[in-house]
């Protein structure tokens, strides 16, 4: 059974990584949480889901017009949201009301527009789980992981490998400096709301896949964003590592004190590592980021 | 700011859009008699929340074509509570008083019927809920009622013996778990209930298993109860969860029959489970296939172009009892329909005969439905008389 249960730990894990990445990414360059990220994810999938069902495209189709689509609402929420606060220098705090206030109006709007139902994706792969021995693997799930790896490789290669990625890298340790050395902060921004809104489609339409369509779907986000706290907001490994950390945690938890306390002992996981470890358990010195 | 007059420009656009839903409140007509109604219309719950309603609407319509009550057209008042108690109990007590109603109608929630209860008992208009199944919402502690709440649907104690009742003696179960939905009144509430009928019955209780409202993920659950390889697994929780939960088991290779309980009946739930909760069965309040339903469903189809829900019927019945209560007492006043509620007896309606329990304002009689899942369909399997 515990073998069972790791898988299970992984599988939730992998999804919340894709998730606890797009936080990170703009906390390292804007030192804020995207409260409303959550909603793109949500966007995400109903792009994905209309482009399956109202469109008829194949599904890797589906998958880049969510990313696409994901990647211009994060940008044009950035430009709504956060780029007047940027420009007169606001304080932090203003940048959390605005996400919030987005959160909550993304939600109303899909909720008016589209409806309150839940719509289930139509089957991508067999649903019918791969055995091993007394092993249950699903086919989704393995393909949610093998996304969630693909995409976390491109978007490190991006960071780590690309001359935009340097000057993002650059711009999270001083956006100022980093200006003043040619780097344009608004591109940069635009580019961070770019990649992390690519990540909450994929992830959109994986969470749909698995979980079905809802318009506060969204809300789940907020386990990703406890992982991205445990491993340190701002630095993209430590998302990962908190990711699935929490989702094992989580399993564990379940299986063996008592399911009624699972998110307890996520709640719990997050204090602990605060009071320990200020920073995450990846997170640096502010000084030192991504 | 002129630079961002488009954004507030896009945000009014929001608003008026969001302000252009259906207005519930009319005009004021004089010779009407006014009906509260409140429910989830948005939200998780609002396939149910619609389906109260639209069913409450079409009963009220035909009830007015036919002459309405006492010589005067019915009226209903509308609102939204998207599912939250806080909401209910601001919309209830607008229904009481702004609107001035003569009675509720409302709403399909346990919790949310229990946050309303005082207020109704303090502005002194009778309620009527379609599918609060807990026992508190009327006997909030033994040996106190609401003296103005009342249901029309049988309580989570029935509904958790006969599943015990029909697991044993139907299916010849031995060992069963149980996943239930902690957050959740009526969850717990059947569980309980059923947890001590299995066993009194002799039965072994495996696996008990919980999990939080909005979870998506259940296989840490699920897993345990794999180990514990039941013959049954009680779901007492609402369609969205059983369609998740339920693919998750299989997708674990659980192969144990799945029983339910009235939270499961929704076209969603075949739409969204498909072959997972093939074989299952669940305990409900009645069957939208019945003979004596299918010109109120057919009506309610070209009505709404939608199929109907067991809860429309429920919501069919409730008017019913309101409408024998009112003209049982020749006047529209509260107290005066609180007291011929209370007093019903042997009244005839889509899911049973509905007789009121003076010291519970239970309704005493009432049978319950065994739907089976069979070919991704509701089939009728068999009725469970309340004295067996």
């Amino acid at each position: 059974m515990i073998l069972q249960q790791i898988i299970n730990g992984l599988s939730i894990g992998a999804v919340y990584a894709l998730l606890a990445v797009g936080y990170s990414l703009v906390y390292s360059v804007l030192n804020f949480s995207n409260f409303a990220h959550g909603e793109v994810l949500m966007l995400g999938s109903y792009i994905g889901f209309f482009s399956l069902t109202q469109l008829g495209v194949p599904f890797v189709v589906a998958i880049v017009l969510s990313v696409v689509g994901t990647g211009v609402i994060a940008i044009v929420l950035e430009r709504i949201g956060y780029r007047p606060l940027r420009l007169r220098s606001a304080p932090l705090l203003y940048f959390m009301i605005s996400a919030m206030g987005l959160s909550i109006f993304l939600q109303n709007l899909t909720i008016v527009t589209i409806g309150p139902n839940f719509r289930t994706y139509p089957d991508i792969i067999s649903t019918a789980p791969i055995t091993i021995g007394d092993l249950y693997i699903g086919r989704l799930d393995l393909m949610i992981f093998g996304i969630t790896l693909l995409s976390l490789l491109l978007l490190t290669w991006f960071i780590y490998g690309t001359k935009m990625g340097s000057g993002i890298r650059a711009a999270s340790y001083n956006m100022r400096v980093a200006s003043l050395m040619g780097i344009n902060p608004d591109l940069v921004v635009a580019i961070v709301f770019l990649l992390a809104g690519a990540t909450a489609g994929v992830g959109g339409m994986l969470f749909g896949m698995k979980y079905t369509v809802y318009p506060w779907m969204g809300t789940l986000t907020i386990k990703a964003f406890i992982a991205a706290v445990v491993g340190g907001l701002g630095s993209l490994p430590g998302a990962v590592i908190g990711a699935f950390l929490l989702g094992i945690t989580e399993t564990f938890a379940a299986a063996y004190v008592s399911s009624a306390f699972r998110d307890l002992f996520s709640f719990a996981l997050m204090i602990l590592i605060i009071v320990i470890r200020p920073g995450g358990l990846m997170g640096v010195v502010s000084q030192e980021k991504a | 700011m002129r630079k961002h007059s488009w954004i507030f420009l896009v945000l009014i656009m929001a608003l008026l859009v969001a302000g252009c839903q259906p207005k519930a409140a009319e005009p004021e007509v004089a010779d009407t008699i006014k009906i509260g109604f409140f429910g989830a219309l948005s939200g998780d719950q609002a396939v149910w929340g619609q389906a109260d309603r639209d069913g409450l609407l079409l009963t009220v319509n035909q009830i007015n074509e036919a002459g309405g009550v006492l010589g005067k057209q019915l009226e209903v008042i509308a609102y939204d509570d998207k599912g939250d108690q806080l909401e209910s109990v601001n919309v209830v007590k607008r229904l009481i008083n702004e609107d001035k109603v003569s009675a509720i109608i409302g709403c399909n929630s346990s919790g949310r019927n229990i946050a309303v209860a005082p207020v109704t008992e303090e502005g002194k208009v009778p309620i009527i809920s379609t599918f609060a199944t807990n026992p508190r919402v009327t006997v909030p502690e033994e040996g106190t009622l609401m003296k103005y709440t009342f249901r029309v649907c049988f309580i989570d104690p029935y509904s958790g013996d006969v599943t015990a009742k029909f697991a044993m003696n139907d299916l010849g179960a031995k060992k069963a778990a149980v996943l239930y939905e902690i957050s959740s009144d009526y969850s717990v509430g059947v569980r309980d209930f059923f947890v001590k009928s299995w066993e009194d019955m002799g039965g072994e209780i495996v696996a008990d298993e919980a999990f939080k409202t909005g979870d998506v993920d259940f296989r840490p659950q699920l897993t345990r109860i794999k180990e514990a390889d039941p013959d049954v697994i009680v779901m007492p929780f609402l369609y969205k969860e059983v369609a998740l939960s339920a693919k998750q088991a299989r997708d674990l290779g659980i192969t144990a029959t799945m029983l339910g309980g009235d939270g499961w009946p929704s076209s969603a739930l075949l739409e969204m489970a498909g072959e997972a909760v093939e074989g299952s069965y669940f305990i409900n309040h009645g069957d939208t296939n019945a003979p004596n339903v299918q010109a109120f469903a057919q009506a309610y189809k070209e009505e709404f172009d939608k199929e109907i829900e067991i809860n429309s019927i429920m919501a069919h019945d409730a008017m019913m009892m309101l409408q024998a209560a009112i003209e049982n007492a020749g006047s529209s006043d509260p107290d005066a329909i609180r007291d011929a509620l209370e007093a019903l007896e042997g009244l005839e309606v889509f899911t049973g005969t509905i007789t009121v329990d003076t010291e519970t304002h239970n309704p005493i009689g009432k049978a319950a439905s065994i739907i089976k899942i069979e070919n991704n369909e509701f089939v009728f399997f068999k009725q469970f008389d309340p004295m067996e």
